[in-house]
């Protein structure tokens, strides 16, 4: 067989995998005939949204399926020896574990918390290999050693909950790596994680990989983590792997157009004021037998083929192979066509006018505010003594990691948390504290709420028309039900749902169709103020351009204000015209976005924008990490004060740092 | 990866542009999985359930039937020696007890009032329980108080409890009602405290009360579809408890007065010439085991089957 570019030999080979689950009496395919090679040393990266069964195909490999799914077809070779045909626990445990470890992604749930890291570690290295204990304890220490664990001997006896999140994920990279494995799949290894660890996660596996001569496999749905890590893309939709090829032809040269349109969609690649490249519709039912090409329903450009002949797989060029018609020969003049039009679409498009400061009347004033919580007997802050504005019409996001207080805010503006210290004043009005019911109740006419989870923010048990109209009942918002269901119809039609769908159940929906019901339960009382909490964050990436595009079109029509709240800096530049940077519950920085990302200050805000996986490798690579450690800050004497350094641009500094900061603009 | 690509023939036509349709991309075709459908499969998908569902079904009807078609007074005194404590015939299916009574026409009798009973205890149990347990778990300064008073109430042994309040006051369904349903509802109160602690605070209601809901609708709405399955299997589960608490009692002697026909006065009775007449004392039991199990049998699995994680 060519070797199509590799370097090392094939050590694992999938072919034609297809893999089944039975859900409630129905079968579902959650891979349809995926091939896959992995080569020594290689870096190569599956992405794909959630469903599209990544996770699954790579648990296939050691064996790990849900106990109703099972290989359906295909074969799974290590090294020569086929795989798929084991059955019993002890035949799979030769390559579990052993050749092929598998990292997850929620390090909290991959250790056990009644045992300290190091015995589990020990266990693992006596388990495989029979090592006396002593000898195995050395090597355990030596492992956290390497995967940058400092004091590894005193913290060999402490128990996980002893470790910060992203010292958890390196033990549990250290367990992984214990056997010296050949390959390591690493299922989202870093979602769970915030940004500047992320970066120094990614980094870590990287070492290791290249000190061990590992196989690295990595299970991503961030366009930004492969860009950083992978020689080798593979891009999975609905149970296929449709492209493959090196990290830059992926990046540079794609031609499916679900690869296309999901680099497209990229919030970094939009045009502010202008609508992000988004991906139409949901994605596809696998209890369905799918025709032809499963992306198709959602292409626009979709040919007459691709809705009733699966493709095959076209090689493009020696390494870059892609499932897609458009590479067949008699799909050129469309190919051209589409070319053409991408290349117009190009030049058009001019960036919006920034926000006009002048003259803004404030909507939101925030003075002073502290939010205060018991933790058993201590007391903790969850915001600390912060400040700011909201002038009307804008969009002022905070940014943060997660803990620092920023969901916390938004909560205590809208009076979920009321027990607050400072002050809140709305259109010039006191908020917080103790008011009277009339106003609470007008307030909450006038402010909402937009969640993150749209899993956990619909109630199930209440059909699409009871949700969305909750808040017309409320404040009884309509003359009679024909007027009320039209008020449903109209704004299910603003967030693009059909309206036949009011009479089914939220479970009926997908995500990003779900979020789409919460923005319109929020805003069908036409409300002036918003509060966005991390709407996308639970999204699959190929929709959350919808909903970034669905909230910037809103925000137009009703002339509405943001707070959005978010830790993903890249997308808070494409919607917001301030930023404000909260860490450990104070705002460090503040200031409009395009300044801030031009002159960050704050070493914190330095940090976060320098961690910011971009997608683009030659980007990802070339990037420095400047890593932040809050004991630079000398505030024992000196106190840092609330400063407008410059007209708009705010920081938290004492005297000493403003003056160095004055010096560095 | 390997090229796959085939030599098939194509039609060439068939590589032009396809008009986009925006309807169709939004069809996901989700699921049209129902909670209650996928409950109730589960359910009924074990025969044993189904087997006992239709047992229990039919001794109720039968209980509530029996005594409207049968014209057998089942206080009836036989005078004659020779009719008391006869063996099981075609005349006397489960016999006669010492009185000469027929233990079939009693026992039918005894399920309907026993039945009763249980489900009135079961009724203000569950009610009680819920609304308090809605009001405490709702209520954070509540929560202490609260404690407490479970805290007394479960820790007085229940049988001591139950003695002594049947003693103090005249026995009657009423009597016999009070002291059990005075207990009860704590034990269910505390339970749906727990449960409605743990919806209180999910994004839903915090949603709902953004828009200002008002606290009757969240209650109507949000949490009692939530948590409709666990009241309807907490009711299940309420009833053999009771039925078995009136057979106790009728067996320490501080029951319903001997002229209620109860399963607990029928077995109570029974018992007294257990060693000479089995029977009399045998088919009554198997009759009230049968209704105990399978009701909590059925209880548990209904809870099993309400579990969304254990729909297949």
């Amino acid at each position: 067989m060519q070797n199509n570019g590799h370097i090392g030999p094939c050590i694992f080979s999938a072919k034609d995998v297809e893999i089944q689950f039975n859900l409630r009496g129905k079968t579902l395919t959650a891979v349809r005939k995926a091939s896959l090679d992995l080569y020594e040393g290689e870096t190569l990266a599956i992405v794909g949204e959630s469903g599209s069964g990544k996770s699954v195909f790579t648990k296939s490999f050691i064996g790990m399926l849900d106990k109703n799914g099972s290989v359906t077809g295909g074969s799974l070779s290590y090294r020569g020896e086929e795989i798929s045909k084991y059955t019993t626990e002890k035949e799979w445990l030769h390559i579990r574990g052993k050749k092929i470890a598998m990292v997850f992604q929620d390090p909290m749930t991959s250790l056990n918390p009644v045992r300290t890291i190091g015995e589990q570690i020990t266990e693992v290295i006596t388990w495989h290999f029979g090592t006396p204990h002593a000898q195995a304890k050395q090597e355990a220490i030596e492992l956290l050693r390497k995967v940058g664990i400092q004091d590894a001997e005193t913290r060999y006896k402490q128990y996980p909950h002893e470790f910060s999140g992203g010292m958890r994920q390196r033990v549990v990279i250290a367990t992984a790596i214990a056997c010296r494995p050949e390959i390591l799949i690493c299922d989202e290894p870093t979602t769970a994680l915030d940004v500047t660890v992320q970066a120094q996660i990614l980094n870590l596996i990287r070492e290791l990989q290249r000190e061990m001569k590992m196989t690295v496999v990595y299970i991503t749905h961030d366009l930004g983590v492969v860009a950083n890590v992978a020689d080798w893309v593979a891009v999975m939709y609905a149970g296929q792997i449709v492209e493959y090829g090196t990290v830059r032809e992926i990046f540079s040269e794609a031609v499916h157009p679900y690869t296309k349109a999901l680099l497209q969609s990229m919030p970094q690649l939009g045009v502010k004021g202008h609508d992000l490249y988004s991906i139409q519709g949901t994605p596809p039912n696998l209890f369905k037998e799918i025709q032809g090409d499963a992306f198709a329903p959602r292409n626009p450009d979709a040919m007459e083929i691709d809705f009733e002949e699966e493709p095959p797989m076209f090689q493009v060029s020696d390494t870059h192979f892609a499932k897609t018609w458009l590479m067949h020969p008699y799909a050129d003049e469309h190919r051209q066509e589409l070319e053409k039009r991408a290349a117009q679409q190009k030049e058009q498009q001019k960036p919006a006018q920034p926000f006009q400061y002048e003259g803004a009347e404030k909507l939101l004033e925030v003075k002073a505010l502290t939010v205060k919580f018991k933790l058993g007997d201590r007391e903790f802050k969850a915001v600390d003594n912060v400040s700011f504005d909201i002038f009307k019409g804008e969009t002022l996001s905070l940014v943060g990691e997660s803990g620092s207080g920023k969901t916390t805010i938004g909560r205590a503006i809208l009076r979920i948390y009321n027990k607050v210290d400072g002050s809140i004043l709305f259109k010039g009005e006191k908020i917080n504290g103790k008011i009277d019911r009339k106003k609470a109740k007008d307030l909450h006419m006038q402010m909402q709420m937009i969640f993150q989870d749209p899993m956990a923010s619909l109630n199930e048990r209440a059909k699409v028309d009871y949700i969305i109209s909750e808040g017309l009942y409320n404040y009884h918002l309509f003359d009679n039900k024909e007027d009320r269901l039209a008020k449903v119809e109209k704004i299910m039609g603003e967030v693009g749902l059909s309206s036949d769908f009011s009479s089914r159940f939220p479970h009926e929906f997908s995500g990003g169709q779900r979020q789409r019901i919460g923005i319109a339960r929020s805003l069908v009382m036409n409300p002036d103020f918003v509060v966005a909490d991390e709407p996308i964050s639970a999204l699959d990436v190929s929709i959350r351009a919808q909903v970034i595009n669905l909230l910037n079109k809103m925000k137009r029509e009703r002339s509405l204000t943001y707070l959005f709240i978010a830790h993903d800096l890249s997308v808070v530049r494409f919607i917001s015209d301030r930023i404000a940077v909260i860490n450990k519950g104070r705002i460090v920085e503040l200031a409009e976005c395009e300044e801030l990302f031009r002159h960050p200050l704050h070493p914190y805000t330095k940090a976060l924008l320098s961690a910011v996986p971009y997608p683009d490798p030659d980007v990802e690579r070339s990037k420095q990490l400047i890593s932040y450690d809050p004991s630079m800050h000398d505030y024992s004497v000196d106190k840092p004060v609330w400063t407008e350094i410059l007209p708009g641009h705010f920081i938290l500094a004492n005297q000493q740092e403003l003056d160095a900061y004055r010096q560095e603009l | 990866m390997e090229n796959t690509e085939k030599n098939i023939s194509l039609n060439p036509l068939k590589f032009r542009a396809k008009v986009f349709d925006q309807i169709a991309s939004e069809d996901t075709g989700y699921s049209n999985y129902s909670y209650w459908r996928s409950t109730f499969r589960t359910f009924f998908k074990n025969k044993a359930v189904m087997v006992l569902v239709i047992l229990i079904v039919a001794i109720i009807v039968m209980s509530f039937v029996y005594p409207i078609i049968s014209d057998i007074d089942p206080n009836k005194v036989a005078l004659k020696r020779k009719e008391w404590n006869q063996r099981p015939s075609w005349e006397h299916w489960f016999g006669t007890d010492t009185l000469g009574r027929d233990i079939w026409t009693r026992s039918w009798y005894g399920v309907r009032n026993s039945f009763l009973l249980a489900f009135c205890i079961a009724l203000s149990d569950v009610g009680i329980g819920m609304i308090v347990g809605a009001i405490w778990g709702y209520n954070k300064k509540l929560d202490p108080i609260m404690i407490e008073i479970y805290n007394v109430i479960t820790n007085i042994p229940s049988t001591v409890y139950l003695v002594l309040l049947a003693y103090i006051m005249n026995t009657s369904y009423l009597t016999l009602f009070i002291s059990m349903a005075s207990r009860g509802w704590i034990v269910e109160a505390r339970f749906f405290r727990n449960r409605i602690l743990s919806i209180r605070d999910s994004e839903y209601n915090m949603a709902s009360r953004c828009l200002g809901t008002p606290m009757r609708r969240i209650a109507t709405k949000n949490i009692i579809p939530h948590i409709i399955s666990l009241i309807i299997m907490e009711a299940a589960l309420c009833i053999p408890y009771s039925i078995g608490s009136e057979v106790f009692l009728g067996f320490v002697g501080v029951g319903l007065p001997v002229e209620a026909i109860t399963l607990g006065n029928i077995v109570n009775q029974g018992r007294a010439s257990f060693t000479l007449h089995p029977y009399q004392m045998l088919l009554p039991t198997i009759i009230l085991c049968i209704i105990t199990v399978a009701f909590y049998v059925i209880g548990n699995k209904f809870a099993d089957a309400s579990d969304p994680r254990n729909h297949v």
